[in-house]
């Protein structure tokens, strides 16, 4: 843990599908500062956790508090407006729209925002993702690894306290994804902090300054890196060592 | 020179409004009922087109409107701009509700129930004889009391203009840029931080307010209003209006609705044959300019005056993108 303020908590969340746990009495907090990598095998919960944490899912039990506040069941704008951001794993796009038009639109979700401000900082954003050149292209034009970035970078737009991002280098040719990893790095010193969800072991180890383990919805480690690695129930999850 | 487009509107407008004597009462009243579609299309292109809900049910509140307004006219002799504004109100309630009641529903399956609701408008004015006058028809008060349709010409084209302007700059503000990622993906945009539920049911409630104006013209201008207004036929006639203009743009969806009214005008020598005809054209729309068939030459028409440098390259692409997709 970082140590810094509380920004989410799951506190002992469950939910179900049909007779299944997707995921079972989870107890997580993401902390200011904090660069989580959320890990484990498929159908782990992973994405079902983040979908709780970011108001894309109803919890069936347990509590999301944001900032303190209880707020499980509020709609998914309600999280955003609260500075949380996130992405998909199958990256979701305004497909028919511009890149610029991509940013713009949760820049202008701020209140009190004004459009040229948010437009030139959509510019500044898509220079720093290397997206500048492509700025007037429709998004579905773009090739995957630039998708992820430009899905990076609408929720850079909100500002947000943390960012949840969902297998952001699947798919994505080494080299885009090396500059996906920088641009998370240099984000994350800036002060953001990132919960990033991935099956890209290297990556997530490349970057990540807290690991958390799930195995068949249950949270089986959480911890240093170097401490989780090792871990028994990790390698029994992972390896069936 | 940039916006020379909207100068040549504003003079092809000016000449038509000066000219506009000149033509006889026939082709003024397809003129007029041009403008009422060009409302109606407008309107639906703002739901369908821009947030993507596809809604079956538009011309039902046209119905709503034209017989809140007529009813209330009739029975309390209010006057009628007071009764008209009484059945844009009704129209932008009631579309509220629908948009409320199905805001979890997309694609075919707002289609039907949009559907199902305009069948019931039509059944209970159909039915409620001592009220409606059911398919006999309910005598309403004219909105001029003039033999000629020259005000009416006047007050439609105005209504129009009003309609398009408003809607116009709905679109161009972010209120556009949010129900176009709406239409794009819901999730997402609830992710970026748009209350879809909130702009869904707004959108519902602005278009539905807009039909019904057109509707209490309508009414007000054809001395007899009858259910079928709101029927599935005249709906059909819109959809292919907006279709074959470009429904993902304002000035396209009413240049369908005028291209339509007037060929249909022209070609009805031909009877029953001219609505074949007019599927045929639907069908190679959807094939070879699924957005629209003015489309392309509107895009071109906007882009009149600007050096050919300064024309976005991309824009052009994605113009061409979107006939394909």
């Amino acid at each position: 843990m970082s140590g810094g303020v509380e920004l989410v908590r799951a506190a002992g969340l469950s939910k179900h599908f049909g007779g299944i746990f997707a995921n079972d009495a989870v107890e997580f907090t993401v902390e200011e500062g904090d660069l989580i990598g959320l890990i484990g095998p498929n159908g782990s919960g992973k994405t079902t956790l983040i979908n709780m944490l970011t108001g894309h899912l109803m919890p069936d039990g347990g509590e999301v508090i944001l900032r303190g506040r209880r707020v499980s069941g509020r709609p998914a704008h309600f999280f955003a407006a609260m500075g949380v951001a996130r992405t998909f794993q199958l990256t979701q796009l305004f497909g028919r729209m511009t890149v610029l038009e991509n940013m713009l639109v949760p820049g202008l979700t701020r209140p009190h925002s004004h459009w040229h401000a948010v437009e030139k900082r959509a510019r500044d954003y898509l220079e720093f993702l290397n997206l500048a050149q492509v700025a007037s292209l429709n998004a579905k034009n773009l090739s995957g690894g630039q998708q992820r970035l430009l899905e990076l970078g609408r929720c850079l737009m909100l500002d947000p306290a943390v960012l949840f991002l969902d297998e952001p280098f699947a798919g994505v040719h080494p080299q885009l994804r090396d500059e996906l990893l920088k641009r998370i790095q240099e984000l994350h010193q800036s002060g953001r902090t990132f919960v990033v969800v991935d099956h890209d072991m290297e990556s997530i180890l490349r970057i990540s300054r807290r690991l958390v383990v799930m195995a068949r919805g249950r949270k089986i480690a959480d911890g240093p890196p170097d401490a989780v690695r090792t871990d028994q129930a990790v390698l029994a999850a992972y390896a069936g060592l | 020179m940039r916006g020379l487009h909207v100068y040549i509107l504003l003079a092809v407008a000016a000449v038509a409004l000066a000219c506009v004597d000149q033509l006889n009462s026939y082709w003024m009243h397809v003129a007029i009922i041009a403008m009422f579609y060009g409302i109606l299309a407008a309107s639906w292109s703002l739901l369908a087109g821009y947030a993507g809900l596809f809604s079956l049910g538009h011309m039902a509140f046209a119905s709503v409107g034209g017989y809140t307004s007529a009813l209330l006219v009739k029975w309390y002799g209010i006057p009628i701009p007071l009764g008209m504004a009484a059945g844009i109100a009704m129209c932008c309630l009631l579309g509220g509700v629908v948009g409320w009641v199905c805001l979890r529903m997309s694609g075919p399956y707002l289609a039907i129930f949009t559907l199902g609701f305009a069948e019931i408008i039509r059944i209970t004015f159909s039915t409620e004889d001592d009220v409606t006058a059911g398919m006999a028809g309910l005598h309403t008060e004219p909105l001029f009391h003039t033999v000629s349709r020259l005000p009416y010409f006047y007050t439609s084209f105005a209504l129009l203009a009003a309609s398009l302007a408003i809607m116009g700059w709905i679109v161009r503000s972010r209120w556009g840029l949010f129900l176009r990622a709406i239409r794009e993906d819901e999730q997402a945009a609830a992710a970026s931080g748009i209350a879809v539920a909130r702009f869904r049911i707004l959108v519902f409630a602005i278009a539905s307010g807009f039909a019904g104006l057109a509707g209490v013209f309508y009414a007000h201008y054809i001395p007899i209003l009858t259910p079928s207004l709101g029927g599935l036929d005249l709906m059909a006639v819109l959809v292919v209006m907006t279709v074959i203009g470009g429904m993902e743009r304002l000035p396209t969806a009413v240049g369908g609705a005028f291209a339509v009214e007037f060929l249909l005008e022209l070609l009805r020598e031909y009877g029953q044959w001219r609505l074949p005809i007019f599927g045929v054209i639907l069908l190679v729309t959807m094939r070879f300019a699924r957005n629209g068939l003015l489309t392309p030459i509107w895009l071109r028409f906007v882009r009149l005056g600007e050096p050919r440098s300064a024309a976005p390259p991309v824009a052009r692409d994605a113009g061409q993108e979107d006939s394909r997709a």
